[in-house]
């Protein structure tokens, strides 16, 4: 799973431009599913089991990241940009990007500290203040190098981070993207529908038209969620903690999750000793918000690593989370059926 | 001599003021092919060429070898890093951001970013900066195994590291002022083993950035005629005062000040015409926030003037700019020596 892991986390895909990850994965499934791409670029992969069951079960990741995307060439060479999904400014100030299909380099850059009045100085910059930099000098040597809508990643830089811990980009979602590949690799006694999706960020899009399509009667969504345990913060801000095992929560922004398969998760992971945890906020949302209410209603659960610093360069989760949450997936998946 | 390569060797290699002692190092290591006299001595590298004597003037070409960073003030009990600034940081771009730690060995450290829930709206509309007391850096670690990594006082910079832009253009985290360190060596490669009408000693000087500290000490100790501080101004960008800044691309900014000599800054603007060597006039109105500043009040006084070479984003994680602007600088340098009688 780490491989696949790194390997999809060293791939440029936010939303609307999934391709490479896509490509990745199709690769990976080959010969293990039948699947095919839907009109918005969702990989509905299905997976023989054993004997069929009258349950329909659909477990479904996000293949999309946050990104940028350029909105207009100015005529100093920068490039204007607007937010693929929901990304603060103030980790969009000073980095490295990539630019476009051939990832050429740019940077985002901010006038001199030395430069910048008291005020300008506590002030958290706005993204509409905020321009590419591949280091043109005017509009025409830009445009030889980028056209209007060509999106806009962070770099790629995957490494272990500290104790048993990984920092990235894009683990939301490659986790569940990662957590699949390895499910897929397994055999279950009845089939099953793996749906990796697209434009989760823009409002879980994909989600939707993926549940049309499959029309599951339960689902359980593989995620990242917040973890807010950094200093200063206490009780129940943290929300979750790295270590403390997968993260299944009653009820986020975009679903009340299902009761029945709650409280089974938690069953399953006290009798497997699996870490576990719920959320202690109400914050976020995934794809289950549109699986949930799809037809005539699918029963949901989301499993999700916590993960700090989400939608950032720099998103840290710990591996032991992650194995938490690949179990503890596969337990709830036998124990579906058995409903 | 390549120098793209030397300028990201030198630029990703950590040497925050006051820990410039890797950076120094290998700084030393590329003076030795022009200077058989060269030494660390005070923080400052040190390099004389040639033979000093009371019919020819002494000239100090001076760089900064150190760069902005953090610096480790406490380990908390969930092991997250507190910390100082070294220099002026811009906290706005500190959220998310990865460092380095210089530990006893390097380890990467994420700036803590406030996740969005917890920032409350009325927060929001403010958009608020941390102040640095306010930061702090996850390292993955648990107090007593980061204890056995960090030790308070350690430096902190930031992670990126230099690559290709388009156009000859570069970007890197410490290119101020380390492109000034390889327009020296660039201009010390096109005077090597010529008989010159001056002495020199060239300074790679500490602690600039907290206060020009190493060159105040290293022109004391020098004892120059002449000194040219050749360090980095602003390049401009939209959001920028256009009178204020130079032009990335369009050669070094000679510095005109009532703190400077003019006399050469003058002889500076006479040899680039001479030579056709591209240049633009940086004009200041009082101190140059230089080295310079301490070089012209050294002793009983130093004919002191800035070569400065425009950069973008200073003191970001991506400063950015031209090649070209360094091997004009380093020509202007050599052609300045070379008439320097």
């Amino acid at each position: 799973m780490l491989e696949h892991l790194k390997n999809l986390c060293e791939l440029n895909g936010a939303s609307g431009n999934e391709h490479m990850v896509r490509d990745y994965i199709l690769d990976e499934i080959k010969g293990k599913c039948s699947c095919h791409v839907d009109n918005l670029g969702n990989i509905i992969a299905f997976k023989k089991g054993q004997k069929a069951s009258e349950k329909k079960l659909m477990i479904a990741a996000h293949m999309d990241e946050v990104g940028l995307i350029i909105t207009s060439v100015k005529s100093d060479g920068a490039l204007t940009i607007s937010a693929v999904g929901g990304i603060d400014a103030s980790v969009l100030i000073g980095r490295q990007v990539l630019v476009g299909e051939n990832n050429i380099n740019g940077v985002i850059g901010a006038k001199a500290v030395h430069n910048l009045t008291a005020e300008e100085k506590k002030k958290a910059v706005s993204i509409d203040k905020l321009y590419v930099d591949i280091g043109a000098t005017d509009k025409s040597e830009a445009e030889k190098y980028v056209s209007l809508g060509d999106y806009v990643h962070f770099c790629p830089d995957y490494e272990d981070f500290g104790n048993g811990k990984i920092v990235s980009k894009a683990l939301d979602d490659r986790v569940g993207c990662a957590i699949m590949l390895d499910l897929i690799n397994r055999d279950f006694e009845y089939d099953i529908y793996f749906a990796f999706t697209v434009q989760e960020e823009l409002g879980l899009r994909g989600a939707k038209t993926a549940a049309f399509a499959i029309e599951p009667d339960f689902s359980i969504v593989l995620e990242t969620t917040t973890a807010a345990d950094i200093p200063d913060v206490a009780g129940e801000k943290r929300v979750c903690e790295l270590g403390k095992g997968a993260v299944v929560s009653f009820m986020d922004r975009s679903t009340m999750y299902d009761k029945e398969l709650y409280k089974i998760a938690f069953e399953i992971a006290e009798e497997n000793k699996i870490p576990c945890q719920t959320k202690t906020m109400i914050a976020g949302g995934n794809d289950s918000g549109a699986i949930h209410v799809s037809g005539k209603g699918v029963r949901t659960i989301a499993i999700s690593a916590p993960c700090r610093y989400l939608h950032s360069p720099s998103c840290v989760v710990q591996k032991s989370d992650l194995e938490a949450c690949e179990i503890l997936t596969e337990k709830l998946i036998v124990r579906i059926f058995n409903i | 001599m390549d120098i793209k390569e030397i300028l990201f060797k030198l630029a990703d290699i950590s040497g925050v003021s006051g820990n410039e002692d890797r950076a120094s190092e290998l700084a030393m290591e590329y003076l030795k092919k022009y200077s058989s006299d060269v030494k660390i001595k005070n923080r400052n590298v040190i390099a004389n060429i040639g033979e000093r004597s009371n019919d020819k003037p002494h000239v100090l070409l001076d760089a900064h070898i150190d760069q902005i960073g953090m610096i480790c003030t406490y380990i908390t009990d969930d092991g997250f890093i507190k910390v100082g600034n070294v220099g002026g940081l811009d906290r706005r771009l500190l959220m998310a951001q990865r460092v380095i730690i210089h530990g006893k060995r390097d380890i990467t450290g994420i700036i803590v970013s406030t996740p969005p829930h917890l920032v409350s709206s009325d927060e929001k509309k403010a958009s608020k900066v941390p102040e640095i007391e306010d930061i702090c850096i996850d390292t993955g670690y648990t107090k007593a195994e980061l204890e056995e990594i960090v030790s308070l006082g350690d430096s902190i910079t930031f992670a990126t590291e230099c690559k290709e832009l388009i156009g000859g253009r570069v970007t890197g985290k410490s290119l101020d002022d380390r492109c000034g360190v390889v327009a020296i060596l660039c201009a010390l490669e096109q005077l090597q083993g010529e008989e010159l009408p001056c002495s020199l000693s060239v300074v790679f000087s500490a602690q600039e950035e907290v206060g020009e500290r190493g060159a105040k000490i290293a022109a004391y100790e020098i004892n120059p005629d002449i000194a040219i501080a050749v360090d980095v101004s602003f390049a401009y960008t939209a959001d920028d005062i256009e009178y204020k800044c130079g032009k990335m691309g369009e050669g070094a900014m000679i510095g005109i000040s009532p703190s400077l000599s003019r006399i050469i800054s003058e002889k500076l603007i006479e040899t680039a015409k001479m030579y056709n060597i591209p240049y633009q006039i940086e004009v200041m109105s009082g101190l140059t926030s230089t080295n310079a500043d301490q070089f012209s009040v050294t002793r009983c006084g130093v004919k002191a003037c800035t070569v400065s070479i425009p950069l973008k984003y200073m003191h970001t994680p991506v400063e950015v700019m031209q090649i070209s602007d360094i091997e004009n600088t380093a020509r202007l340098i050599a052609e300045f020596i070379r008439r320097c009688s």
